[in-house]
């Protein structure tokens, strides 16, 4: 074999590296923390597998066939994986490739690949759309929400999907963004200045997290800024395939940014925060390299913040609950953050931190798998559910939307009592 | 790949979703971690039970199918890779715990069954199985009695071997099987269960294991020391084991894994050191004590440069991080890692590490070694890439004269990964052809027209063309 520069069957735009696949062992460690190989026990649906299927690839013994394209979707993207691979592989990102070069050799059928584009190069980058296009959900819940189905074309998933969907969403409150004041003053003794990343997901569903979010860092002691011109952070493009809308939505997000003068950008959602940190390989030569790199010194998780600045924790009133947590992919195993969460909810006085089996576990929602794969999706959040339910604990917490619509969802079909918090909504009860 | 009429008729008798046909499902049924070696089955076929198991052993036997029975392919020695097409035989979908007996202190279990949740159901019962192979949160209980085992320890304990107290199964031609029982004594007729231990998959398809479990140690003591040399090293391990402490734990690392460690996990290890040695005492709190104080008498005696004792579980676990994270920091340095099983008498520890040294210098290779110095079994692993056919003829050369060191110190060519495809030129080294016929007329008593497994353990046996044998061909 030659030397391997060329993309072999792949295309060559975007295709996985050679050397980050070949760097798989095969030593199958990834097995043992696959959602899809622990349901499937088909070692293609596994890391392992799916490596072996791009490296053949990429080594011309495969085509890009259409059972590729179905594993790299059927991948939850959840990252566990690179969190068990004693070499660094990541197979989430070699499929977030795979589901580009899906667009290529197997673009989908004329009204969705419209459909789609609408959603990924229309809709997610323009925040005043994405909240134009909720506002009926908002002003008949039930009735509107049937609309915006019909309207995002949604109803070419199963009816199964159109009822999770109807049923996942709750309560909406008006968006934040247009709300929130651009600059929140630091209380008490000033510790620095911080922008707010307001991500599309919080703004929308769960703008009163986010409210919490902002009080919260003020009450620490940091200016927020929260710029109104804010757009999506490419998380939804790059797991559905649309780099080059991605790449888009990351130059301007630190242009942005950049100019803000803060000392650090901090976000509550777990999905923007792995997107924002991965603005490197990204955009690689095609961004000034100095400036992503300074953007991307600046990306915190707000626990990942906290835990760093340290909680101011006098005047905390107690919250006296017991709770378990939920770490959010995207958190744990995409941002190597799973001590900070912790640290920021035993630092709550009266709370009790009670370790569920397999926190780290996908909770099955994985961006829009929930709504594809409905009864993978089902099978997978049933497991995190026992693993809640055997804790015993008042309520539940995690600190991404994905999961805590999923997870919320769960516990209303099983007719568990949890509420779910975000992480920011716990602290937020023991602010003064 | 197989005609439909086949397929179909395998899909009818052993579950439409336990039969894999299609390119992408067979081209990840052709490997397990061996580097460089892979395969291309006509078939995969995972039953969910014995009768599925032996419609798919008749279903084989009517094409002339070879079977290659498949745990998690975790295996380094390609014992479970399809060199020559034929049936991929998966056991992970019969994986049953079927009883743990309490008065017996066994347990027995369905072969696909994976080795950490047999641990766990001991465990749950206050018992213990101590067999712990590195890919133990994976490999299934079949694959490790199939290639015997072993683990981090296996000084104390003993490794898969020790643990089999019966198996069933089935021969190639549908006889079933049943060696051993829940007797401690036992000496009805030749041991076939012992036969069966570490044989590869090439005698029989082994379904269900019955294992012994004993009582979990009490208490557990952890040290750490550093030396500038590693004879230092070999020395105090010997010294260990001549002073009659046999610690549950007695790993070593070598100056390129703590840098390789070092390089990847920044954690303070002292780069200037040749070797490490991470040892654990285990037993009971007061022989614990002991057994502790005894080590670190010995480490103080050969002047070890620096020594650590763990004052609790957390420290401990500090104390250990370094080797834990070996691996991992040896497999991203290159595309490449070549983990090899060099395995001696441990008295010869020192003389073996100034072997690797010395051919280290002479092929010019990167070789980081770490492994479990109290058993003697050492991991030389090479860290390379695949692509750079110069750079591996290398790496074989340097295990082929490493062996050849190895076999006259009275070590052997595998402690714990098995010959596969990988070995079998070192095997015919280390027996000879008398000692390799007695094996293969062993073989045709199980299996007389070499339809299972076939390939591996023996050399003229020759596998299918392209596929590589790296240092196995030439020796």
């Amino acid at each position: 074999m030659a030397e391997q520069s060329l993309a072999g069957n792949f295309h060559p735009q975007d295709a996985p590296g050679y050397e980050s696949i070949l760097q798989c062992m095969r030593c199958g460690f990834c097995l043992a923390v696959c959602p899809t190989y622990a349901l499937t026990n088909r070692e293609r649906s596994s890391p392992r597998g799916r490596a072996a299927l791009a490296r053949a690839i990429a080594e011309g013994k495969l085509e890009f066939t259409s059972a590729v394209r179905d594993e790299a979707f059927f991948c939850l993207d959840c990252k566990a994986c690179s969190t068990a691979c004693p070499s660094g592989v990541r197979v989430g990102t070699i499929m977030e490739l795979c589901r580009s070069q899906a667009q290529v050799f197997h673009p989908p059928s004329l009204p969705a690949g419209m459909l789609r584009d609408f959603i990924l190069k229309r809709m997610l980058p323009s925040p005043a759309l994405l909240e134009t296009s909720l506002l009926p959900v908002r002003l008949y819940q039930r009735l509107g929400l049937q609309w915006a189905i019909r309207r995002l074309g949604i109803n070419r998933f199963l009816p199964g999907a159109l009822a999770k969907m109807e049923e996942i969403l709750p309560t909406l409150t008006p968006p934040l963004r247009l709300e929130i004041p651009e600059l929140i003053p630091a209380l008490g003794k000033k510790r620095g200045r911080v922008g707010f990343f307001l991500g599309c997901a919080m703004n929308l569903v769960f703008p009163e997290v986010s409210r919490q979010t902002a009080r919260i860092l003020s009450q620490q002691g940091f200016d927020v800024v929260t710029p109104r011109e804010v757009k999506c952070c490419g998380a939804p493009h790059l797991a559905e395939g649309d780099r080059a809308t991605a790449r888009q939505l990351a130059r301007i997000n630190i242009d942005l940014f950049l100019p803000l003068d803060v000392d650090f950008i901090v976000t509550d959602c777990a999905g923007c925060g792995c997107a924002l940190k991965e603005y490197g390989e990204l955009l690689e030569e095609r961004y000034d390299h100095e400036r992503v790199g300074r953007f991307r010194a600046k990306i915190r998780d707000i626990s990942e913040f906290l835990a760093e600045a340290g909680i101011r924790t006098e005047g905390l009133r107690p919250v006296p609950l017991s709770v378990t947590y939920h770490e959010p992919c995207h958190l744990v195993h995409g941002q190597g953050l799973s001590g900070p969460p912790r640290e920021v909810i035993r630092s709550i006085p009266g709370v009790e931190l009670r370790e569920m089996k397999e926190s780290n576990w996908c909770c099955g929602m994985a961006g829009s798998f929930a709504l594809k794969e409905l009864e993978t999706s089902r099978r997978i959040l049933e497991r995190k559910l026992a693993n809640v339910r055997d804790t015993g604990a008042d309520a539940l917490v995690t600190a991404n939307p994905g999961c805590h619509l999923q997870l919320a969802w769960g516990l209303r079909e099983l007719g568990m009592k949890q509420p779910v918090f975000h992480i920011v909504e716990l602290l937020g009860k023991a602010l003064p | 790949m197989l005609n439909k009429t086949i397929i179909d008729h395998l899909r009818q008798k052993v579950g439409a979703g336990n039969v894999y046909s299609e390119r992408e499902d067979l081209l990840v049924y052709g490997y397990d971690a061996t580097p460089e070696i892979a395969g291309f089955p006509d078939v995969a076929v995972f039953p969910e039970n014995r009768e599925g198991l032996q419609a798919a052993l008749e279903a084989a036997r009517g094409e002339g199918l070879a079977v290659i029975p498949r745990g998690a392919a975790t295996g380094l020695s390609g014992g479970s890779t399809p060199c020559r097409g034929g049936m991929v035989l998966g056991l992970t979908r019969m994986n049953r715990i079927l009883e743990i007996d309490e008065e017996n202190l066994t347990l027995r279990a369905e072969a696909g069954v994976i080795t950490v949740d047999l641990f766990n159901a001991a465990a749950a019962k206050g018992l213990f199985y101590p067999p712990d192979p590195g890919s133990q949160n994976v490999s299934t209980l079949g694959g490790n009695v199939a290639e015997n085992a072993g683990g981090l320890r296996g000084l104390k304990y003993g490794v898969t071997r020790n643990y089999v107290m019966a198996l069933s199964g089935f021969l190639y031609d549908g006889a079933e099987f049943h060696a051993g029982n829940k007797c401690v004594k036992d000496v009805a007729g030749y041991s076939l269960r012992d036969l069966l231990v570490g044989s590869e998959g090439t005698l029989g398809i082994i379904t269900e294991v019955t294992v012994r479990l004993i009582n979990p140690p009490q208490d557990k003591r952890t040290l750490l020391a550093y030396f500038r040399d590693i004879r230092t090293a070999g020395e105090a391990v010997s010294r260990i084991i001549a002073a009659r402490i046999i610690p549950a734990t007695l790993e070593i690392m070598d100056k390129t894994t703590i840098n390789c460690v070092e390089d990847y996990a920044r954690i303070g290890l002292p780069r200037e050191m040749g070797a490490l040695l991470l040892i654990e005492v285990d037993g009971h709190p007061a022989v614990v004590a002991e057994e502790a104080e005894g080590v670190r008498k010995i480490l103080a005696e050969v002047r070890a440069d620096v020594i650590r004792q763990a004052a609790n579980a957390a420290e401990a676990a500090q104390l250990a991080a370094a080797r834990r994270t070996a691996l991992s920091a040896v497999a991203r340095v290159s595309p490449t890692t070549i983990l090899e099983d060099a395995t001696v008498p441990r008295s010869r520890l020192a003389e073996t590490f100034a072997e690797i040294e010395r051919l280290k210098e002479k092929y010019k290779l990167r070789v980081a070694t770490f492994g479990h110095a109290g058993d003697g079994n050492l991991h030389p692993t090479a860290v390379t890439d695949e692509r750079n056919h110069e750079e591996i003829a290398r790496v074989h050369a340097f295990f082929s004269d490493l062996y050849e060191k190895v076999l006259s110190l009275g070590g052997t060519v595998s402690g714990e990964h098995g010959i596969g495809i990988a070995k079998k030129g070192y095997l015919l080294r280390q027996f000879g052809e008398g000692g390799i016929g007695v094996m293969r007329r062993i073989k045709h008593a199980f299996d007389p027209d070499g339809r299972l497994n076939p390939g591996k353990i023996f050399l003229d046996e020759a596998v299918s063309a392209g596929v590589k044998m790296p240092g196995g061909t030439n020796g």
